[in-house]
């Protein structure tokens, strides 16, 4: 079986989670132990057997955060004796009084053997809570048996939020950012440089310094949501406090981009942007395509999902922009059916790699001539060191973001990077290290 | 009563699915471990350093819920033989996560129903994602001998060892194997099979051809322990740190060879019960033989060049790990400590010498290029202490 499909052959139900599954050397995307570090003054206890703690502990020792994790190991004395609940309330007790300081927040990561033991561990979070008032203790997730129907990083960004209540009052001078891994500053991201424009701060995980900052963004009226991963955290909010939330799309049709802003201006009750301004975007956007396409010439381009949410709509961007666009590197497909059904009309070669089935361990990991890759993935299949180092986006959204993507693949054509040894480190430019 | 479950600051040691895939990894098959997910990515980033140059096969079967609670073991069978059929491994070795374990998944009933339709060995490994790696490496290389090796070849006609339990989680990539071969090949001692690092299936199945095994890691005791059983094999426990501790292992060998009796090369009043060791000594803390035979070599040293210390070891327990609170004593009580950085993290004493003796097994890749060599007559124990 080859490693890759035509799109032409492709149907859009394509899900690579079908089979045994691969796992590349590429590490550079962010798990759940990254994301939960994040928060000040927090702490997370793993729950779980051996072979599942070990990706997890060694993941928080690479990032030299071990004061930021305790794990209470799952034995076989336990699922036989059935003491699941009693090993948790008095391991999480020990920890907290060992630990040289007092958490704000635990997060108690339960595994996938919790579920099919029956444990009742609400009962032992309310013990807890009774015993330690001063902490908020959060049951969060590692459970990769339940990832078709609740996958385990979208629903920690909704735990996360957990000890967000309803307050009194909004805080008219600040909004939320949901979900994402990388802060979206003013400089690559349109919406917040409007936002700060019209006096208003965004608070994020990423870029919140105190636990009492992190939950001050129970005070905010609005949550934005970037990725899919946030779209979880943001309804139960909306739902528990209220919380008014919109999705932005990180995409490359200028129309809906210009559409998300303007949303977004009325759902915070500012001016949306001028139409001039959007002419100008636009025109500035395109010389700074323009400018890429020249210097790449026909170079060959690879663009994966592990660098931005929609690759399959970048690929159609670039396509009509003259780039040579050969392959894409995606395990899903997020865009609409519309956008895929046009691409392959398109480009019917294009080809499509999924980077977890089985066959594309042995592949040969070559490329005739240069290549440029947009993403870690692509870059270690294609055995390039000509690529765009981003996770998810990396901050990028709207006419800026554009902009700055058109420089880092410009960047990437002109100079190698030591690919073995970027793509090797787990949860790249995670903010915690 | 000891907490082996809780860990404050510790870290934990590989598991036992990640050792059947390390111990399987050169040999030309296709690993697949029944778990959900993460097992395979935990096992290619932190527990196989051959990973990113090599092509060698392992897999996850990615369970889910509704395949779990259904018992559906066909999705596995299924989706085992279509990765078969196209990568054509040597044969195929099935363990396991906790899940499987729990939902009591036939692990040979299913390898004979995968063997049948893709016409390839299959070797069960019951593996249950809650013991270390020393089980894993152990099971699978004993279950591989008893399907692959030839118990009738002719022993080799000079004296000769199997190196047994030899994995990267213990031995890293850094030379050590090479070195190991090199003492005892310069003691006029062939080796004949390093169970399983630098061989190949067809190498491998000449196992019984040796007149000795070496247990060189404590995961080579089960395999040594049944080819004791169906070969008679004799089986000599040590690993050759240093001049002193690689005599004593090489004289061993040759006595074993002779009387065709087992021996313990270390000296076994290091071990010790309850994990209480004495105090104001030298703690090793790391795998069993390893962290046995690194105590017994400092404690050849004359007196002064250990500083009139004795050395004690602690090593982790297959089932349970190792239990915090009484590790951190043995910490306290000690006045040097070797092991690896990552249990600096213990609160200690600044009096405290820590001295820094990178695990693969225990930190993974992070310390990786400061893993010494250490299984050899040429390594200096006195250096290491000075």
């Amino acid at each position: 079986m080859k490693e890759f499909q035509y799109i032409k052959d492709m149907k859009y139900e394509y899900n690579a989670d079908d089979g045994l599954a691969y796992a590349s050397p590429v590490r550079g995307v962010w798990n759940i132990v990254h994301i939960g570090t994040l928060v000040p003054g927090g702490h997370q206890i793993y729950v779980c057997p051996t072979s599942c703690l070990r990706g997890v502990v060694l993941t928080t020792a690479e990032m030299g955060r071990m004061d930021k994790l305790s794990t209470i190991t799952v034995g076989e004395d336990n699922i036989i004796e059935g003491n699941m609940e009693e090993q948790l309330l008095h391991g999480t007790e020990r920890i907290i009084e060992e630990l040289p300081e007092r958490p704000k927040m635990i997060m108690v990561f339960i595994s996938c053997i919790h579920h099919f033991l029956a444990v009742n561990y609400q009962r032992i979070y309310k013990i807890l809570r009774e015993e330690y008032p001063d902490i908020d203790f959060i049951d969060a997730y590692m459970d990769p048996i339940m990832r078709r129907t609740a996958p385990v990083v979208p629903v920690l960004w909704r735990q996360m939020t957990r000890p967000f209540k309803r307050p009194e009052s909004w805080k008219k001078d600040q909004v939320n950012y949901l979900g994402n891994c990388f802060t979206y500053g003013a400089e690559y991201c349109d919406l917040t440089a409007l936002l700060n424009k019209n006096g208003i701060k965004t608070l994020e995980a990423n870029n919140v310094s105190s636990y009492e900052e992190y939950i001050s963004m129970q005070e905010s009226e609005v949550n934005f949501v970037f990725h899919n991963t946030g779209e979880k955290a943001a309804r139960d909010l909306e739902i528990r406090n209220k919380t008014k939330w919109l999705r932005m799309h990180p995409g490359y049709d200028y129309d809906v981009l210009e559409e998300d802003l303007c949303k977004a201006a009325e759902l915070v009750g500012i001016e949306p942007p001028s139409k001039e301004w959007f002419e100008n975007e636009r025109a500035l956007t395109d010389e700074a395509v323009a400018k890429t396409k020249e210097l790449l010439g026909d170079t060959a381009v690879a663009i994966d999902y592990t660098a931005v949410d929609y690759p399959l709509e970048l690929t159609e961007f670039m396509l009509e922009r003259g780039f040579n666009v050969e392959s894409v590197f995606l395990d899903a497909i997020t865009e609409s059916e519309e956008r895929f059904e046009k691409l392959k009309v398109k480009k019917p070669d294009l080809k499509v790699y999924g980077t977890i089935g089985w066959n594309i361990r042995q592949m040969d990991r070559s490329h005739e001539g240069k290549i440029v890759c947009v993403g870690q993935k692509s870059a270690y299949f294609m055995n390039s060191d000509n690529f765009v180092n981003v996770i998810e986006n990396a901050g990028m959204c709207g006419f800026s973001g554009i902009r700055h993507l058109m420089e880092l693949i410009r960047e990437a054509y002109s100079e190698e990077k030591p690919m073995r040894e970027i793509v090797s480190i787990k949860g790249w430019g995670c903010s915690c290290v | 009563m000891k907490d082996y479950q809780t860990h404050v600051f510790t870290s934990t040691y590989t598991a036992d699915v990640s050792g059947v895939c390390s111990a399987m990894y050169e040999l030309g098959g296709m690993s697949v471990i029944h778990d959900p997910s993460g097992c395979n990515s935990t096992y290619s980033t932190h527990d196989e350093p051959r990973w990113f140059d090599g092509k060698s096969l392992m897999f996850i079967s990615g369970l889910d819920e509704m395949t779990a609670v259904l018992g559906d073991d066909e999705v596995i069978i299924k989706d085992i033989a279509a990765a078969a059929a196209d990568l054509k491994p040597e044969f195929i070795t099935l363990c396991g996560g906790s899940i499987p374990h729990i939902i009591a998944f036939d692990f040979k009933g299913t390898a004979h129903l995968i063997e049948k339709r893709c016409n390839i060995p299959v070797v069960p490994v019951p593996t249950d994602g809650l013991k270390s790696y020393i089980s894993g490496v152990g099971m699978a290389l004993t279950e591989w001998i008893k399907r692959f090796a030839d118990v009738k070849v002719q022993k080799t006609p000079e004296l000769s060892v199997n190196l047994m339990g030899v994995t990267p989680l213990d031995f890293s990539i850094n030379g050590n194997v090479e070195k190991m071969r090199e003492t005892f090949e310069k003691a006029g001692i062939k080796v004949n099979c390093c169970a399983a690092m630098g061989e190949s299936f067809e190498s491998m199945i000449k196992l019984y051809a040796a007149h000795v095994n070496v247990v060189v890691s404590s995961a080579g005791r089960r395999p040594a322990r049944y080819m004791e059983k169906t070969g008679g094999i004799p089986r000599v426990e040590g690993l050759p740190i240093g001049e002193a501790e690689a005599g004593k292992l090489i004289k061993a060998v040759r006595e074993a060879a002779a009387d065709g009796k087992n021996k313990i090369v270390y000296d076994e009043a290091l071990e010790h019960e309850d994990w209480e060791v004495p105090g104001d000594g030298i703690l090793v803390i790391g795998e069993e033989v390893f962290a046995l035979s690194l105590a017994d070599a400092i404690n050849e040293l004359p007196e002064s060049e250990r500083h009139g210390l004795k050395a004690y070891a602690i090593w982790p327990d297959v089932d349970e790990g190792l239990p915090e609170e009484q590790l951190m004593e043995a910490v306290k009580r000690s006045k040097m400590v070797i092991a690896d950085p990552l249990y600096k993290v213990i609160p200690h004493d600044k009096a405290i010498k820590f001295i820094d003796f990178p695990h693969e097994a225990y930190s993974g890749r992070i310390y990786r290029k400061q893993i010494p060599v250490f299984a050899t007559d040429e390594f200096d124990t006195a250096k290491l202490i000075k």
